[in-house]
């Protein structure tokens, strides 16, 4: 009966716009709508998901794990002095306008973010400058197909930032034509050319049949917006669409109940976080923000409001990221321990401190607004009275970044993969500069933020590892957060639909993808 | 018409009858929510979460493990709170509105009326969430925010009444006798003028508390864990497949005191209005 009433309403919904499924279309149901499709000014996920299918960059990571592999640059090698960077491109790829991919593309793909004289600087908007190429000073062109990056001071995570959304190659040809509209007309390399977008509706794309590595197997893609999770989990049950995105766990849970449905899980890069702004002086003894973080029983949070999709976290990254630092020991779940900490530190119980709830789901929170109930109820069963407060994304975005809370929640779903992008990205005492704090925590401690600034300038795996593993202890002994959980990644789809890839920041390529 | 006689009027009609049964169910939950609860409305118990209805929990749990009935318990409290405060703060400005405007007519009726036609023209829904994004969510705004968005109904009905009453005879000869504005207003017309403003308060329960759920249902209403029953409902809506009863129950406490309001309000109209009886 259940089955049967989701079919109806999944037809009746889709009746007009779609039929089922030729076995050569992918239907792709996702939470939202692109933002931007040059993803070079892309900042969410939505945008990413799409982009990724037109463009690509000179690294990628790999199709399931986060190692950087070669793909328009076919091999590299960074100078003695580990300023200099030299790629060298691979030859005979065309643009889906049917330019010649060459150094020129490269160069102007990546100018346009930093060099203000660029002329294409202005169309567009480089929002995550510092995680991309801000620390580039100068890009040359060698021939035709070499191509050197110099950087301003030695940055090993420049490759891996090289492999991010945020570095396409875009046609120079289009981005001249198009200017600051480059984002509604994405032209690149990539296996799938875009054909059409409706905004709020569908993005469609064909397959490349020129693609350098082999046409796709899929002739279309069609990635469709549905923002009502119940509604894409119904189109998903009953076969209207082929993938379904960002489901909450207990509907995951319902997906693998259904025989001829297919959940994928992957180890994810994403952490999940409580920050505690140290900025307050009722926040900023460490031993009441470890109180806190006692306080909390990770283990049925996740058991129960992750459906047990995701582990407990307790370093600022996740274990499938190299440097982890596995010696550290979790604050176990002890309000005992909690109530003396607090009393010790001379915690004020009759104030009330504010939670903020993020208002919208991610994939390292998949459930906002309870997990900050049950966080409430924790919090007062040692004592401490918390009042949750909610914005819009926007506002919540921007306050947060201010400093203005107590509590906050957030997380990040794993950048570049590199320990430097959780570390110095969302802990050091540079990104804790207010108004624009990545560092939301306001936590401005200089021995951590010293160890994680040598190690960028650090070539060496082992030296780097070395000093990420002692930021680590630092920033788990003084607390700036309650580290909540490192969910998996989860794709849920029909089982006619084969060989889906599955990266741990959720970010896929489909040129392997086929349909039975 | 004795008072009596009013009440025997009122308990003939069976429809009135059940509203008054109904409302009067809701309050008395209101009222001794505390000592009736079978739990703790706060305090979550996860590894219970989505519980079907059983003997231990007569309507299941949240999917924090919370005993749904004693939140729609707790929650009747703030949706009647929600009634009573909002009706109050639309029908009291309402009112004087509504009497000025129609007693002394002219430039003032003019200028009152159009500010009211002027929020009379947004849809009420629209204009509530509206004033309470302005305020920012919270239970009070939504109180406030419903209230002001009714204003002008009260106003209107009132001063409608205050334009046949000034003309009456009784009136006319208190204003001839020197009695003073305030006079006239407050002990003469006023108390002549309230029946529809009972009426139309008593239906106006139902829709201010129809108008929090929904702004509840949007977020912008209680917060969490406020047991608010709208609020209640948009959780619920997450776990459609996996556990209805989350939604339904709310949804089916708000269908019951708003269709009670509703019954109630109706009786009394057949009973104050002397133009519907026969």
């Amino acid at each position: 009966m259940k089955t049967f009433v989701s079919l109806l309403v999944a037809v009746m919904m889709f009746m007009p716009s779609l039929s089922m499924a030729a076995s050569d279309t992918l239907i792709w149901g996702r939470g939202g709508d692109s933002v931007v499709l040059d993803l070079a000014q892309a900042t969410d996920g939505e945008s990413i998901k799409a982009g990724i299918q037109v463009f690509e960059n000179l690294v990628k990571f790999g199709d399931n794990s986060m190692d950087v592999e070669p793909q328009l640059a076919e091999s590299w090698e960074i100078s003695p002095d580990g300023l200099t960077w030299t790629f060298h491109l691979r030859k005979g790829v065309k643009f889906h306008d049917g330019t010649d991919f060459t150094a020129q593309a490269v160069y102007d793909s990546f100018a346009r973010i930093i060099d203000k004289d660029h002329p294409f600087y202005g169309y567009g908007k480089w929002k995550y400058l510092s995680l991309s190429l801000k620390y580039v000073s100068n890009i040359e062109i060698i021939d035709d197909f070499t191509v050197s990056l110099t950087t301003e001071m030695p940055y090993a995570p420049l490759i891996n930032n090289l492999a991010l959304w945020l570095c396409p190659i875009l046609s120079p040809k289009a981005m001249a034509e198009y200017k600051d509209q480059i984002g509604m007309h994405p032209v690149g390399t990539g296996p799938f050319k875009f054909v059409e977008w409706v905004k709020d509706d569908h993005i469609t794309m064909v397959r490349n049949e020129d693609y350098w590595g082999g046409a796709p197997k899929l002739k279309k893609i069609v990635l469709k917006s549905i923002p009502e999770t119940a509604t894409r989990l119904m189109a998903l049950q009953s076969g209207t669409i082929d993938i379904a995105d960002d489901l909450d766990p207990d509907a995951i849970t319902l997906v693998k109940k259904q025989k001829d449905l297919v959940v994928k899980e992957n180890a994810s890069v994403n952490v999940g976080y409580i920050a505690m702004n140290t900025s307050k002086p009722y926040l900023a003894d460490p031993r009441i923000r470890q109180a806190i973080n006692h306080a909390v029983d990770k283990n049925i949070l996740i058991q129960t409001l992750f459906q047990g999709l995701a582990i407990p976290a307790k370093n600022p990254f996740a274990p499938s990221i190299w440097s982890y630092n596995d010696e550290i020991e979790p604050y176990a779940y002890d309000p005992a321990k909690a109530k003396e900490l607090l009393k010790e530190a001379g915690f004020d119980f009759g104030r009330e401190i504010e939670l903020w709830a993020m208002p919208v789901s991610r994939a390292y929170m998949p459930d906002p607004v309870k997990t900050a109930e049950l966080i409430q109820a924790y919090l007062s069963a040692v004592g401490v009275k918390v009042k949750i407060v909610r914005y819009d994304w926007g506002t919540y975005l921007s306050k947060t970044s201010n400093g203005e809370h107590d509590l906050c929640m957030l997380g990040w779903l794993g950048g570049n993969a590199d320990p430097d992008n959780f570390l110095y990205g969302l802990l050091s005492a540079d990104t804790a500069q207010t108004p624009g704090a990545s560092n939301v925590a306001i936590w401005k401690n200089a021995e951590f933020t010293d160890l994680v600034k040598k190690a960028q300038k650090t070539f060496d795996k082992a030296k780097r590892t070395d000093l990420y593993k002692k930021a680590q202890v630092i920033a788990h002994d003084e607390a700036p957060w309650v580290p909540i959980a490192h969910t998996k990644v989860v794709r849920c789809f029909h089982n006619r639909v084969q060989d889906v890839p599955l990266r741990p920041n959720g970010l896929n390529s489909f040129e392997m993808v086929w349909k039975k | 018409m004795g008072r009596w006689d009013m009440l025997r009027d009122l308990l003939k009609n069976k429809n009135t009858v059940l509203g008054m049964v109904i409302v009067g169910c809701i309050l008395f939950l209101a009222v001794f929510g505390p000592v009736l609860a079978p739990y703790d409305p706060f305090l979550p118990a996860p590894l219970d979460r989505l519980q079907l209805p059983s003997r231990e929990h007569w309507l299941g749990t949240d999917s924090l493990g919370r005993d749904i009935l004693t939140r729609i318990i707790y929650g009747s409290r703030i949706s009647v709170m929600i009634g009573l405060v909002a009706v109050t703060i639309s029908l009291v400005p309402g009112t004087v509105l509504g009497l000025l405007a129609g007693y002394f007519g002219k430039t003032l009726d003019a200028v009152i009326m159009r500010v009211m036609d002027v929020l009379l023209a947004f849809p009420a829904i629209l204009m509530a969430v509206f004033i309470a994004a302005i305020l920012g969510p919270s239970l009070v705004n939504t109180m406030i925010a419903v209230g002001i968005v009714y204003i002008p109904h009260y106003a209107r009905i009132v001063r409608s009444s205050v334009l046949l009453l000034k003309e009456q005879l009784f009136v006319q000869s208190v204003s001839h006798m020197g009695g003073s504005h305030g006079r006239i207003i407050f002990s003469h017309i006023l108390p002549n003028a309230l029946a529809p403003i009972i009426v139309y308060a008593t239906l106006g329960m139902g829709t201010a508390v129809l108008q929090a759920a929904a702004l509840g249902f949007l977020g912008l209403g209680a917060q969490p864990p406020q047991p608010e029953w709208g609020a209640m409902l948009s959780e619920g809506r997450q776990y459609l497949q996996l556990a209805p009863h989350v939604a339904a129950f709310p949804g089916l406490a708000i269908l019951l005191l708003v269709l009670g309001f509703n019954v109630f309000g109706d009786g009394l109209r057949d009973v104050l209005d002397p133009t519907l009886r026969t």
